[in-house]
């Protein structure tokens, strides 16, 4: 630290980086060092663990090299090979509908609070974004109720349209789509927020040149919102994946996987096998394979979006 | 559909009811309170179960409005769990882990905005990565750390990996980055510290990020679940709000009082919502800088 202004003696330039340098190592020691032993390395201990037979309740000398076992295991046809395949399975249905949903409701809900023909976009803006608040737990503790096959109200509502009464979680057909619709409550609200900040960027002169075009309303969407709104909508979906796959909550304090593992998702699965059952090579194996699964999908879109950007230029 | 951008000439039109609202616009604002209603519904359920009576909340088929509201429930819910232990513990944690936050991210973000150093890219792009991993992939090493530390089944191991963060770096960089050079030199050549420079300087001329960073740490920590329910090993007494509400569910699967349920739910998600009115207008630009700057 220290002024570097007061060294006169040495060049300026060399003290002005030199002290830099050691500002810096200050600036930057708190942070780094916490990131640093409390995600960094536990994350290089998880690929470590991965390919160890570890118990969690021991400490890590005691863990024992057993090459790729522990990935043969999870994909197994034995018992913890299928409870590991149905919950990888159910992840990646469950965050395909969460993005598959969210996604087109929010550049929806974004075009409503965005524009300027009707009062109340910003009063919108902010009742969808409250819910993004709402601690998770209390958001599958009121849905649970919601959903109640006689004493909620949705199912009355259904009623009233002519729709009959559905099962929602209690049935292994229904549950993992009622635990996508209270995500996309909870979150999408904050997806509006960031297709709201895309179509500010989109500039009004392109809507006016179309107008001068004869464009209508909804070939103007298509040739010029959707398109411009690319890169909005590839962040919005990365974000949207990596929530999609932390789901715990509803399945910990709802479901506990059920009924028949419909909702065993990875989190909740991954923290009972390598928490609760204290198997730390296996719950290792099983969350650097969600790694890899999340880069490879992630990976995936971006060679997607770039692809389409390729074709429309 | 006449024209997307209005000038303010016709939104004045709207507020006199001697103009008739185009069709369009009807649509929009139907359209506009659906939407909100939708989003609102599970709240305003929320509520109104709290106030019910235990038999109104049985009721086949279900009861909109309490005939009677009353606060009963509320009394009731801290005799069933240590409602005020776990809302102080739900405090400490949120408190320490924003304050900290604040902290190392103006830091952080000060010497990644201001700097030249070397491998500084690679650093900030290793820091960033971490913000894009799902926390249980760390979890099970995670929780053997903060074994070894001695933190386990106590307040100072929910609170102490979550001391830094990689979002309120990025946040800060963003915003630091936009404060002038020469404020900075000034504050040199008038003898200042680094650090003197960063908080008495700096921090207040990006005062607009830390109260979105503030908003967003506090509200992320107090509605965490995963990490305290793991680190904390059943030790009931450090329990946040959070698994308390857990808990009382548990509970009222015998006792059918679902209004108690629902006036746990109203108090705990009450501080982080109220934040948000209060401070929402920062919450909304940083997500917005975060997305389109990004």
């Amino acid at each position: 630290m220290g002024g570097y202004w007061g060294t006169q003696a040495r060049d300026e330039h060399t003290s002005m980086h030199s002290t830099q340098h050691r500002s810096a190592i200050t600036m930057l020691a708190p942070a780094t060092g916490l990131i640093g032993v409390f995600i960094l390395l536990p994350m290089l201990l998880t690929i470590w663990l991965s390919f160890q037979s570890w118990s969690t309740q021991t400490g890590f000398e005691t863990a024992t090299f057993v090459g790729i076992q522990n990935f043969i295991d999870i994909f197994a046809s034995n018992s913890v090979g299928r409870d590991f395949k149905a919950a990888l399975v159910n992840t990646a249905i469950y965050t395909v509908l969460s993005v598959a949903i969210i996604l087109p409701l929010s550049v929806l809900l974004g075009l409503l609070v965005h524009q300027k023909l009707a009062p109340g976009g910003v009063f919108l803006r902010t009742v969808l974004f409250s819910t993004y608040m709402v601690p998770m737990i209390a958001v599958a503790l009121v849905f649970s109720k919601l959903y109640s096959p006689t004493e909620g109200p949705l199912n009355q509502i259904l009623g009233w349209i002519g729709i009959p009464p559905q099962t929602w979680l209690s049935s292994p057909q229904t549950a993992l789509v009622s635990i996508v619709l209270l995500n996309v409550w909870q979150q999408v609200g904050y997806f509006t927020v960031l297709a709201v900040a895309g179509l500010t960027q989109i500039p009004d002169s392109l809507y006016e040149a179309a107008r001068i075009d004869g464009a209508n309303p909804v070939q103007r969407f298509f040739a010029i919102t959707l398109p411009l709104l690319g890169n909005t909508l590839l962040f919005s979906a990365v974000i949207c994946i990596i929530n999609a796959v932390q789901v715990f909550e509803p399945v910990a304090l709802i479901t506990q996987g059920g009924p028949v593992n419909a909702t065993n998702v990875l989190t909740f699965h991954i923290r009972r096998v390598g928490i609760e059952r204290a198997q730390g090579g296996l719950g290792s194996a099983m969350a650097v394979t969600l790694m890899l699964a999340l880069i490879v999908a992630i990976a995936a879109l971006f060679a997607f979006a770039r692809s389409r950007e390729g074709k429309t230029q | 559909m006449t024209a997307t951008t209005v000038p303010a000439a016709d939104r004045r039109v709207l507020a006199r009811p001697r103009h008739r609202a185009t069709p369009v616009q009807a649509l929009l604002v139907l359209a506009i309170i659906a939407a909100a209603v939708i989003a609102a519904f599970p709240l305003a359920w929320m509520i109104l179960t709290s106030l019910k009576t235990p038999q109104e909340t049985m009721q086949v088929p279900p009861v909109w409005l309490p005939a009677s509201p009353n606060l009963d429930a509320y009394a009731q819910v801290s005799d069933v769990v240590s409602l005020g232990r776990s809302f102080w513990n739900s405090a400490i944690i949120a408190l320490t882990t924003t304050a900290a936050i604040i902290v190392t991210s103006l830091m952080a973000g000060y010497a990644f905005a201001k700097y030249e150093f070397r491998y500084k890219e690679a650093l900030f792009g290793l820091l960033i990565a971490t913000m894009f991993l799902p926390p249980i992939v760390t979890l099970i090493p995670l929780y053997r750390i903060t074994g070894y530390l001695g933190l386990n089944a106590s307040l100072a191991g929910v609170v102490v990996p979550n001391l830094a963060n990689a979002f309120g770096i990025f946040l800060m960089r963003q915003f630091i980055k936009g404060v002038p050079d020469e404020l900075i030199e000034a504050a040199r050549v008038d003898g200042a510290s680094e650090l003197r420079v960063l908080f008495q300087i700096v921090a207040p001329a990006v005062m607009p990020a830390i109260a979105a960073l503030v908003l967003f740490a506090f509200v992320y920590h107090w509605n965490s679940y995963l990490w305290p329910l793991t680190v904390l090993q059943g030790n009931a007494e450090q329990y946040p709000i959070v698994i308390s509400l857990s808990r009382l569910l548990s509970y009222n699967r015998g006792a059918m009082n679902t209004g108690l349920v629902m006036a746990g739910a109203t108090l705990a998600v009450l501080p982080p919502v109220l934040l948000f009115v209060i401070l929402q207008r920062f919450f909304v630009d940083s997500v917005v800088a975060s997305g389109v700057k990004g």
